[in-house]
């Protein structure tokens, strides 16, 4: 028998008028309802995400098939991408359909929906929609029963599981119908290839052909409007991700992680600083803005909304969505609010997990930028005493700059203003520099130095504040003034390489200040060690030891450095019990975005929960790869009396008490 | 309304001060310079006036020495003065109070302003005469110890503090001479449409051996850390030992503890 | 100075709603450590006058008001030209420092602000934040002074002074509409025993709450410096210094306080002083009986820690 199937069998060929005149009209419902959308997006600032085509659309197709992003929270990420192949192999296979009953076959006589192929193309829909049906009822179910906690329902997602439901079900129902006609008990070797077909069309054996071809008609009607339906209201509902979240893989950041744009400050043409009101934004945040879901992803990993304070990542998109496409004239910050605005800690956790590709972090930036250097607002005295003492002294302490260089006084290092022919500069930082407890991470990198034979300058009091706290709570200006000052200074010195024992140092004189032009290649403590070692410039005496990892923000999440560091430590001795959320999935200490600057006065303290999350490994030690970190953990640890349990100590100072010193001769 | 604001540049207080070659004052190598500290709340008095007047009157900043004070012209016209005025002595640190007061008042009375704000006192020399001596060269009254301003229809009145925290509350008319304290206002944070006007503004500079010069009427012979009383004892080391140390200590000093 | 004569001063008293202010007796004692001939000027009463047998200047407070810089000004040039003395002595108070530039200004004589201490050859004052001392010599003939509150012990001789009227017919550039008393004060810092006090080496906000913990501990009251309240961690009425409250406990613990001269007048009296500062030269240190070099902050984690264990055990 003929493995094929007469598609239009029972509607007959002439419904193709009324189908493709609905689904044009369908279709054109829903492209005005996305150009009404366009016409939003671009209220905002222009931007160029259409660089480098090709690799935009490689990423596109890859993010979008593999659906990686989504599978990064396993649970509910596989349900999702499993209704989507199982949706988009149904969509696929009813344009094949289209493609041979309306155009191959009338013009061509070309017909390939037959035999073997046509055998596989039906098992794999019916497996397809079943599983489809299984997994909708999964996501119902956590949805509607399980009701996770902050996960916001509403009457748009009851509208949308139901059109869901129904076009799958009808979808099987029709096949059924048909099947009962044309299939089961005619051709049960074709049959056999769409099993759900099979089980749905027995049911419907008992009625008789002119009832079974009504129901069947009636019943491919239903699913015909109810697809047209659902192409209708994408535009107007969550379902407008379908084309959205893609479009956003496309549109993506191709830049360094933790980019943000330098404002020209020369440009006279500007006269808003950061974004006040949303048309201050790019077309892309406002963009962002509709592909969000509401999935809450990225407010589950956010430090701050776990520790109660008024900031929710998934809630200022959504609000920025609100003053997009709403009628209120509120500015941005009236509708976001300033604690929830000053309480992120760009750890980026949120963009990490974002499966929408949402970028979530300079938008908050460009509201502080708006904050600071428009109004000149603050989150709170601390912060405005510490900017006033960079101006003053170049350090957020207040301290005499005269004195930056004191710590390295009696160790075998020099300054560059007398030694600058050397084979790294060593960028200290504010805390190395000034900070008790983190000098003695820059003593350990300098022993470690020496050992390995490496000849290292630092700036001393010539050095200045990298400028990222500062840049990170909005003050662009003072930045910029910091960082050229630092350029020039370095620049002059013809430094060919750089490297810091601060992640926050790191990411700005590597990243940020490319843009202010520094090209000099720079090195986290953490790789140049690695490298050392492997090179054999370094070796150690391993001295076993229990410990527990934290990645910092800035050098996991935002420099991939996650194995390196780790292997340093095993080959100090160390046996690692990882803490629940580590590597990408790390929580922050609560000091970045410019908040070790800041008093944490909202909610709980971020230090606090990671330290217990710390404590929990059972590990007696703690080793982290930041001064910010360290900072943390050693206040987290005093604050909760762990000081018998739990101790934390730098990476370099582990590796600096385990130097095998090479024998003389 | 033409209104004058009279800023001195004085190193940050926790430098670590070292006498100079002559011996007299501090050394200047190496320290970290800012805007005095009273004078940053003359400053900011005076742009608040501005703006209850509708910005009509036009805020003038003056400061005296070498180059490294147009630092803080610059950071007062990026607050909201309009202009500025930068009296060119590299020796002014040598001057003493009466000096300074005479090019000021000299600058001054060419002017005719109808306000002149500045703080009670330097950070460094700290003797609160420049003020009151430039006020009385000029013949106009001065209110010193600044700690409220309201000024309604031509009637200033203003609160000078006093110990305790009293306040004597005073009532006159323009032209007058203030000196500022701590507390009388917050002064504002410079926005950076601000910083970038400020770049355009004008910086006038007048070479203090253009002025008429005045001989001192005193001279500083020394400038030395105090003598170290000796009676006090300094306890110094690890934590846990000072904190030991301290216990004792308390248990003789405080009832409480010994309880 | 004249040779071969003895030095002459004119002290000026100060008057405060309705009464003469004992730094007045302040100046006696500075002018007995000159060794000089005094003569004092006072805008005040006839019935409030100074416990000592001197000449003094007197002017009606009810006519010439107790704050009128003009008036007072050329109340004291007549007294000037009377005693034609060598010294012209006020309180370095906001009524002496307010006064006395005019009175110099107008004799064209040299003012020594805010004298400390006597040196060889002029008088020894405060600078930079009371970090550092100078030596400053008058270049005329007749000079002002202005000397530090609480610094010279006061000297109350007794007797009743020959008083001599001054009057006259100057003109006011202001007018002065009367005194605004301080904000209530809760806190009575005055009858504490012991008084914990945070400068701003406590580094921020959050961290007074160790400050009250071990006031409390002590059983004491907190107390802070002018910038502390300043900055808004601590409300005003726990000022510990020259525009806030002078107090004299027992004991006072000086934390994170680096010691300006206006804290130190208000606290300088105290029994046993203990300050706790990271920096050697803080000026505290030279009224604390025990200055700690240390973290303030984990100092005072541990002093708690401490006396916890203390009052568990007990």
């Amino acid at each position: 028998m003929v493995a094929a199937r007469e598609i239009y069998w029972n509607v007959g060929h002439e419904v193709i008028v009324p189908i493709y005149l609905f689904g044009l009209f369908a279709m054109a419902v829903s492209a005005w309802g996305f150009y009404r959308r366009i016409r939003v997006y671009r209220l905002g600032r222009p931007l160029d995400r259409f660089d480098r085509i090709s690799l935009r659309i490689t990423l596109m197709l890859k993010n979008m098939l593999t659906q990686c992003k989504v599978l990064r929270e396993p649970g509910p990420g596989a349900l999702h991408a499993l209704f989507f192949w199982g949706f988009g192999l149904l969509f696929i296979g009813s344009l094949l359909i289209m493609v041979q009953a309306d155009f191959l076959d009338p013009l061509f006589h070309l017909r390939f929906l037959t035999g073997g192929f046509y055998k596989l193309f039906s098992l794999l829909l019916d497996i397809a929609g079943g599983v489809a049906i299984v997994v909708l009822s999964g996501l119902l179910a956590r949805r509607f029963i399980i009701k996770p906690v902050g996960l916001q329902t509403d009457r748009e997602d009851y509208l949308i599981h139901t059109l869901l439901f129904s076009i799958l079900i009808t979808g099987f129902l029709v096949e059924g119908t048909r099947m009962a006609s044309t299939e089961i008990g005619i051709n049960p070797g074709l049959a056999s290839f769409s099993p759900i077909g099979l089980g749905m069309g027995r049911l419907f054996l008992a009625l008789s052909s002119i009832r079974l071809a009504l129901v069947h008609r009636i019943l491919w009607w239903l699913h015909f409007f109810l697809a047209m339906g659902f192409i209708a209201l994408i535009p107007f509902t969550k379902l407008r991700h379908i084309f959205t979240i893609p479009a956003n893989y496309l549109f993506t950041d191709l830049g360094p992680k933790g980019a943000i744009a330098a404002i020209d400050l020369e440009d006279e043409s500007i006269t808003q600083f950061g974004a006040a009101r949303v048309a201050d934004l790019s077309w892309k945040d406002i963009f962002d803005t509709d592909a969000c879901t509401s999935c809450m992803r990225c407010q589950d990993q956010c430090p701050a909304w776990n520790t109660d304070k008024p900031l929710s990542p998934m809630k200022v998109i959504q609000q920025i969505g609100e003053s997009a496409f709403g009628e209120s004239g509120t500015g941005l910050v009236g509708l976001v609010g300033v604690d929830a605005i000053w309480s992120c800690t760009t750890c980026r956790a949120c963009q990490d997990i974002c499966p929408a590709d949402i970028e979530h972090v300079n938008k908050i930036l460009e509201m502080r930028r708006n904050l600071v250097l428009m109004e000149g607002a603050f989150p709170d005295n601390a912060v405005r005493t510490a900017f006033e003492n960079l101006e003053v002294n170049a350090n957020p302490f207040g301290l005499a700059h005269a004195g930056r260089g004191d710590w390295a006084e009696g160790l075998k290092i020099s300054i560059m203003a007398i030694d600058a022919d050397v084979e790294v500069l060593y960028f200290a930082g504010c805390y190395a520099s000034f900070d008790r407890r983190n000098r003695e991470v820059a003593r350990s990198f300098v022993r470690i130095c020496n050992a390995a034979g490496v000849k290292v300058s630092i700036l001393g009091k010539e050095e200045k504040c990298c400028g990222e706290p500062p840049r990170k709570l909005g003050n662009e200006y003072l930045y910029q003034m910091t960082a050229s000052q630092n350029i020039e200074l370095i620049k002059g010195y013809g430094v060919q390489r750089i490297v810091t024992t601060c992640p926050h140092c790191y990411n700005t004189l590597g990243r940020d200040y490319r843009d202010l032009g520094l090209d000099v290649p720079v090195e986290h403590y953490t790789t140049f060690i690695a490298g050392l070692l492997s090179g054999g410039r370094l070796t150690l005496e391993p001295a076993r030891f229990d410990f527990t990892y934290h990645d910092s923000c800035y050098l996991g999440r935002y420099m991939d450095i996650i194995a390196a560091p780790r292997q340093v430590m095993e080959q100090a001795g160390g046996r690692l019990t990882e803490m629940k959320k580590s590597g990408y999935g790390s929580f922050c200490c609560g000091a970045g975005g410019g908040r070790i600057l800041a008093e944490e006065k909202l909610g709980s303290r971020i230090n606090a929960a990671r330290v217990e999350m710390a404590k929990e490994t059972g590990a007696p030690l703690l080793v982290s790869n930041c001064p910010f970190c360290l900072t943390m953990f050693e206040d987290g640890i005093k604050t909760g009396g762990y000081e018998e349990e739990l101790k934390v100590k730098d990476l370099a100072e582990i590796v600096a008490e385990r130097i095998r010193m090479k024998s003389e001769g | 309304m033409k209104i004058l604001v009279c800023v001195k540049q004085v190193p940050d207080m926790d430098s670590r001060f070292r006498p100079n070659a002559a011996g007299v004052w501090f050394d200047e190598a190496d320290l970290d310079w800012r805007i005095n500290e009273y004078d940053e709340y003359a400053v900011e008095q005076a742009l608040q006036l501005k703006e209850q007047l509708w910005e009509a009157p036009e805020v003038t900043i003056l400061s005296i020495g070498p180059d490294r004070v147009l630092e803080v012209i610059r950071k007062a016209l990026a607050m909201g003065c309009d202009r500025g005025v930068h009296i060119l002595d590299p020796e002014i640190s040598m001057k003493d109070p009466w000096q300074v007061a005479g090019i000021i008042a000299t600058y001054a009375g060419e002017e005719g302003f109808d306000l002149v704000f500045t703080g009670m006192q330097s950070q460094d020399r700290g003797s609160a005469q420049v003020g009151v001596l430039a006020a009385e060269m000029l013949g106009i009254p001065c209110v010193t110890t600044l700690v409220g301003f309201s000024f309604d229809d031509g009637v200033i009145t203003a609160r000078r503090e006093l110990e305790g925290g009293t306040r004597g509350v005073v009532r006159l008319s323009p032209p007058v001479f203030f000196t500022c304290q701590s507390g009388l206002n917050f002064p504002r944070y410079p926005t950076l449409p601000n910083i970038l006007k400020s770049k355009k503004k004008e910086i006038r500079t007048i070479q203090v051996e253009d002025l008429p010069a005045s001989a001192p009427l005193s001279v500083t012979t020394g400038f030395y850390p105090p003598a170290k009383k000796g009676s006090g004892i300094v306890l110094e080391g690890e934590l846990n030992g000072l904190a030991d140390r301290l216990m004792e200590i308390l248990r003789g000093k405080c009832a409480a503890v010994r309880l | 100075m004249r040779s071969g004569a003895a030095m002459k001063v004119l002290l000026i008293g100060e008057f405060r709603e309705g009464k003469l202010l004992d730094s007045t007796y302040e100046l006696i004692g500075f002018a007995a450590l000159l060794g000089a001939d005094m003569a004092m000027f006072l805008v005040g009463s006839d019935y409030r006058l100074p416990d000592w047998g001197g000449r003094l200047y007197l002017a009606d407070a009810g006519k010439y008001g107790e704050y009128n810089p003009d008036l007072h000004k050329e109340l004291i040039l007549a007294a000037v030209r009377q005693e034609q003395p060598d010294y012209i002595v006020f309180s370095h108070s906001s009524y002496g420092w307010d006064l006395a530039p005019r009175v110099a200004a107008s004799l064209r004589i040299a003012q020594v602000s805010e004298v400390v201490a006597l040196a060889v050859e002029g008088f020894e004052v405060g600078c930079c934040n009371s970090r550092m001392r100078r030596t400053v010599k008058p270049a005329t003939v007749q000079a002002v002074l202005t000397i530090q509150a609480g610094t010279f012990a006061p000297l109350k001789p007794g007797g009743t002074p020959q008083v001599e009227q001054l009057e006259t017919t100057g003109k006011s550039g202001l007018e002065f509409v009367g005194y605004e008393p301080a904000e209530m004060k809760e806190v009575d810092l005055g009858r504490a025993e012991v008084i914990v006090s945070a400068g701003r080496g406590v580094g921020k906000k959050e961290n007074i709450t160790l400050i009250t913990a071990l006031a409390k501990a002590l059983g004491g009251e907190v107390g802070a410096t002018r910038p502390v309240v300043d900055a808004g961690w601590i409300e005003h009425s726990r000022q510990v210094g020259a525009t806030g409250q002078t107090v004299a406990p027992g004991l006072y613990l000086a934390c994170g306080i680096s010691g300006a001269i206006q804290h130190l007048a208000g606290m300088k009296k105290s029994g046993f002083i203990i300050a706790i500062n990271k920096d050697r030269d803080a000026p505290i240190g030279e009224v604390a009986d025990v200055l700690v070099l240390a973290d303030v902050v984990q100092l005072l984690q541990a002093l708690i820690d401490r006396l916890k264990k203390t009052t568990a055990s007990s």
